[in-house]
């Protein structure tokens, strides 16, 4: 693969993982965010596929393939499933901060991240870690999700958001960290993912809804 | 001053007086047939530009000089902006006003200053037009001016030419992600700042929702045609600047005769295509509810500078 | 092989658990699991004094005198907590609020819980550990929801959400941390020990953002503020031997990961830099409990909230880094588990016997349950930091080692609110224990706390006579200076 060639595809995946991370951010619909989360892995993927073949290294595509089948394919169904026995309730109708509001935060959280990930770009430079800062802006955006919104699923995406920038910061520093970690850690969030559905369910039982807003009684 | 400059100079403007309207036109035809109407022909914007135009001068009591300078400044920005940005050739007639932050500065004055003439009346309609005028506008100017600037990052100049000359040079630039993300936020803008659906509605007069409407419903005669002309220039030249920015293949580079043609025939072409997608589009689409506008203008904002963190940081 | 035992003990109690659930013949499987696991401890602890540190599993696996010790305190509040389990439960289950299914899942749950932080203490490899400790949080979420009620589930909840938030930071931190280590001499990878020896090869700026996020994520495991809102919650809900163990435990072994990443840092960046970070955690804790423990009204939030306060302390003392500090801290570690441990497991059987977790509910508990009242009693007085309690003589190590560093004002103001925070403890359990019992009827049997006797026995032996202890903290100590 050319230089060239190389570098613009990773630049479009990274500016796929960005273009999503907004669009969960943006949208209210949990059926879309879920869609649209499922299109991001896809965009991780293909970004680990990039990789792959610049590298040309097998154990990274079957990486990619692992990372497209978890991210795009099991956690999307998992959360379309929690969503089917919802309910009613569809819609994120009443973020802790509204939605422009949010979203001009999000362009905040895109400079502070590209303020902050300064260093890892200057240690060294190349296409792959000067993506580096997309990673910490998604990692950020999922955090800021999980803190604003109110629907157990929302945060629930938030977080699995936060995780998948991680992961993309952990292919664009160096490839992977391990397989033994990044096996771990796949698995870790799986399991992650299946308990707080679980508990998204208990919790439909008992609250009969899962608007976090109900979740007020414990306090001092 | 270059020959192609002033050649692009002296055919822009009358091809986009000329042809605006009949954009417009092809636009509503289209919207007509896809709804399974006749439709009033594309020539009908003309038809009715020359019936205002015989018509007498009235302005309404109270109203100052305000309310009769603006037709003429809106049109007068237009022509400006028709005159210097690159559409059929890529230098320009006064080059230093070819500037990204010159031109949208025009673009917004035009649209302050219709936005006076809507307070000016004293009417409840042309206030809350403009109020929401402005309010569309605070959120569309940023999000030109960063988007643009995305684009213009690794031109290192804010010159519109050398922007749409450096694209052309290369053309693999067009699938970044910086110019990706500036597309969409442009796109968005431009619908908003041109007041199509789902932000404003051109074809209503309803009082609850209407933007632009709002703010000219006082006017009549040639005062009326000289704002529906302008506001039609204004949705070609966005519609130009949106294609020669991201697709700006056959302008003409040559002052030849048949750079010239094709760069006529070029944006001809690649302007009603755009103006039928949009026109299909509003086909589809429901108006927004007037609080959820800031929201998709927060959005385009937010691509848009994403667009400049990416030009900057990615490559 | 020896470093392996402690792991795969557990489980082997879990896959008992698993395999003929939660019987008369298999209730006290788990106290033995957590007996032998001390056992196992010790012979460690003997073994690495003697001859430094042991590696296994091809250099998965790594105790040197810090693992050795924390899988000391690790087996030492397990025990306590595993033997007053049998009893907890067959009072649950005799009260209607759990099955033999409930004790089956809690007993399977509790040793998969052991076997995650045993495993997190003795990885040779910052990755397994961060994998280890996120199994933690797993695994006890299911714990803390067990009553199934709408406060536990909330707490639940909470406590997922916020944990896998903060240690998903904990996981940028390792991949940063990791990105640095590569573009280092001495390829240490993400091992422990061989960063902290090449530790002063990293990049500092890169360094330093990895620091920050982990010691934010780790510190959001170890209760300290800003990420501390789980744990009030998780504590209060969590079922008594659960609580013991959450907060005995679980709270300094993400102290551990913290202070594994703190040498690192030392050696990356100087001791400054992960000193001024730990100082504004620890003095935001104590002063968070400080504020919030004045007007508690629920005592197993109460004790809660001293968690956090006790960790603000070991944070405290990390931070001053010098041997005399970091070894007060370590043992404030093992005090705070045993006497936090008999807390919980009292406060348990007061709730099952007054079925209030109120403060004002549970008025004169020591005419009705003396030996309970007395245990209870003691417990705090151990937990406000009153000799011959270890507790006392590791707070005054701490406080000693601050004075020496010349941190004058921050050491002020600490002890400032430890007192406060004494003052509303001691006032809060006064008003439990003493004063007139409401008159409703008293249930007849109160059982004899022998664990909680056993528990307060053993805190106050080590505030008296340390025995081998301190030969132990000397040699884990030199794991944790950085000299530079």
């Amino acid at each position: 693969m050319s230089e060239t060639l190389y570098v613009q595809l990773l630049d479009l995946a990274c500016g796929g993982l960005l273009l999503t991370a907004v669009l969960v951010l943006w949208r209210r619909e949990l059926a879309v965010i879920i869609r649209v989360f499922a299109v991001q892995g896809a965009a991780l993927a293909a970004l680990v596929a990039v990789l792959a073949t610049r590298e040309g290294s097998a154990e990274l595509w079957a990486v990619a393939v692992g990372v497209l089948v978890l991210r795009a394919g099991v956690l999307p169904h998992l959360l379309r499933r929690a969503l089917a026995g919802a309910g009613e309730a569809r819609r994120e109708t009443r973020p802790l901060v509204n939605v422009a509001a949010s979203l001009l935060a999000a362009a905040v959280l895109t400079l502070l991240a590209y303020a902050v990930s300064q260093p890892l770009v200057a240690l060294s430079p190349s296409a792959a870690t000067q993506a580096i800062p997309v990673g910490v802006t998604v990692v950020l955006i999922g955090f800021f999700v999980l803190v604003t919104r109110r629907r157990a699923l929302s945060q629930l995406v938030g977080f699995l958001l936060m995780d998948n920038g991680i992961t993309a910061v952990g292919f664009l520093t160096t490839a992977g960290v391990g397989l033994v970690v990044e096996l771990g850690v796949s698995l870790d969030v799986l399991l992650a993912v299946l308990v707080l559905q679980i508990l998204t369910s208990r919790m439909r039982e008992t609250f009969g809804d899962t608007d976090l807003d109900e979740l007020r009684e414990l306090r001092d | 001053m270059s020959a192609l400059g002033v050649v692009g100079g002296i055919a822009q403007p009358v091809l986009i007086v000329a042809g605006s309207p009949l954009l417009v036109g092809v636009m509503r035809q289209v919207r007509a047939r896809l709804e399974g109407r006749a439709g009033a022909g594309v020539r009908q914007p003309w038809r009715d530009l020359r019936k205002l135009l015989r018509k007498e001068t009235i302005t309404p009591r109270g109203t100052s000089e305000v309310f009769r300078i603006a037709p003429l400044l809106l049109v007068a920005t237009s022509l400006v902006v028709a005159v210097v940005v690159p559409f059929v050739t890529t230098d320009s007639a006064i080059d230093p006003v070819a500037d990204l932050f010159a031109v949208v500065a025009l673009l917004a004055l035009g649209a302050v200053a219709l936005a006076l003439a809507g307070l000016d009346t004293g009417t409840a309609f042309g206030g809350m037009g403009a109020s929401r005028e402005m309010t569309i506008l605070a959120l569309v100017e940023p999000t030109l001016l960063v988007a643009i600037f995305a684009l213009s990052v690794r031109v290192g100049s804010t010159n519109l030419g050398a922007i749409v000359s450096s694209t052309l040079h290369d053309p693999a630039r067009v699938l970044s992600p910086a110019s990706l993300l500036a597309a969409v936020a442009l796109i968005v803008v431009i619908v908003a700042e041109t007041g199509r659906l789902p932000v404003d509605n051109p074809s209503t007069h309803l009082e609850l929702t209407m933007v632009h409407e709002a703010m000219v419903l006082e006017y009549a005669g040639p005062d009326l045609a000289l704002i529906e002309l302008a506001s039609a220039m204004r949705l070609s030249v966005f519609l130009g600047l949106l294609a020669n920015l991201f697709l700006p293949w056959g302008i003409a580079t040559a002052a030849t005769p048949a750079a010239l043609v094709v760069g006529v025939l070029a944006l001809v072409v690649k302007v009603g295509l755009l103006g039928v997608v949009l026109a299909a589009g509003e086909v589809f689409l429901a108006k927004l509810r007037l609080f959820r506008v800031p929201e998709l203008l927060a959005g385009s904002f937010l691509l848009a500078l994403l667009a400049v963190a990416a030009s900057y940081f990615l490559a | 092989m020896m470093l392996l035992v402690p792991v795969v003990l557990p489980l082997l109690g879990a896959l008992v658990y698993l395999l003929f659930g939660w019987r008369r013949a298999t209730a006290w499987v788990s106290a033995v699991s957590a007996g032998l696991l001390l056992a196992v401890a010790v012979t460690l602890a003997a073994g690495v004094t003697r001859s430094g540190p042991r590696t296994a599993m091809a250099g998965l696996l790594r105790a040197d005198a810090l693992s050795a010790y924390m899988l000391l305190v690790i087996a030492a509040v397990a025990v306590l907590a595993t033997a007053a389990t049998p009893a907890f439960l067959r009072t649950e289950i005799n009260a209607g609020r759990a099955t033999a299914r409930t004790g089956t899942r809690h007993s399977l749950l509790v040793q998969l819980f052991l076997a995650a932080m045993t495993l997190a203490v003795l990885a040779a490899n910052l990755g397994v550990v961060w994998v280890a400790i996120e199994a933690t949080t797993i695994v006890t979420a299911f714990l803390v929801g067990q009553r199934r009620t709408r406060a536990a589930v909330e707490a639940a909840w909470k406590y997922v959400v916020i944990c896998s938030a903060g240690i998903a930071l904990a996981l940028l931190g390792t991949i940063v941390l990791n990105f640095a280590s590569t573009h280092a001499p001495g390829a240490a990878g993400l091992d422990l020990a061989a960063l902290a020896a090449h530790a002063d090869g990293l990049d500092p700026g890169v360094t330093r953002i990895a620091v920050v996020l982990l010691i934010l994520g780790f510190g959001t495991k170890a209760g300290l503020a800003p990420l501390h809102a789980w744990l009030p919650d998780a504590h209060s809900q969590a079922p008594a031997p659960v609580s013991a163990l959450m907060s005995g435990v679980l709270l300094s072994v993400a102290f551990y990961a913290i202070l594994r990443v703190k040498v690192i840092a030392d050696g990356a960046l100087g001791t400054g830099f992960a000193r001024a970070a730990l100082l504004v955690m620890a003095l935001t804790s104590l002063a968070l409990a400080a504020a919030l423990l004045i007007g508690i009204r629920d005592y197993k939030r109460m004790l809660a909230y001293s968690s956090i306060e006790h960790l603000g302390l070991v944070a405290f003392g990390a931070a001053l880094g010098s041997p005399a500090a970091l070894a007060a801290a370590l043992l404030h570690v093992l005090g705070h588990g045993l006497a936090k441990a008999v807390l919980f497991l009292g406060a348990g059987q007061v709730l099952q016997l007054t079925g209030t977790s109120r403060v004002d509910g549970v008025r004169g508990l020591a005419s009705r349950h003396p030996a309970l009242a007395g245990c209870f009693g003691l417990g705090v007085l151990a937990l406000v930091g009153l000799p011959p309690f270890s507790l006392f003589a590791s707070e005054l190590g701490i406080a000693r080692a601050a004075f020496t560093a010349g941190l004058a004002w921050q050491t002020g103001l600490a002890l400032v609110l430890v007192l406060v925070i004494g003052a509303a403890l001691v006032n809060h359990t006064s008003r439990m224990l003493l004063g007139a019992a409401h008159d409703h009827p008293v249930p007849a049997a109160s059982p004899v706390p022998v664990v909680l006797l056993a528990g307060l026995m053993v805190c106050a032996a080590l505030g008296i006579a340390a025995g081998p202890v301190p030969v132990l903290l000397n040699s884990a100590t030199h794991t944790l200076v950085v000299t530079r």
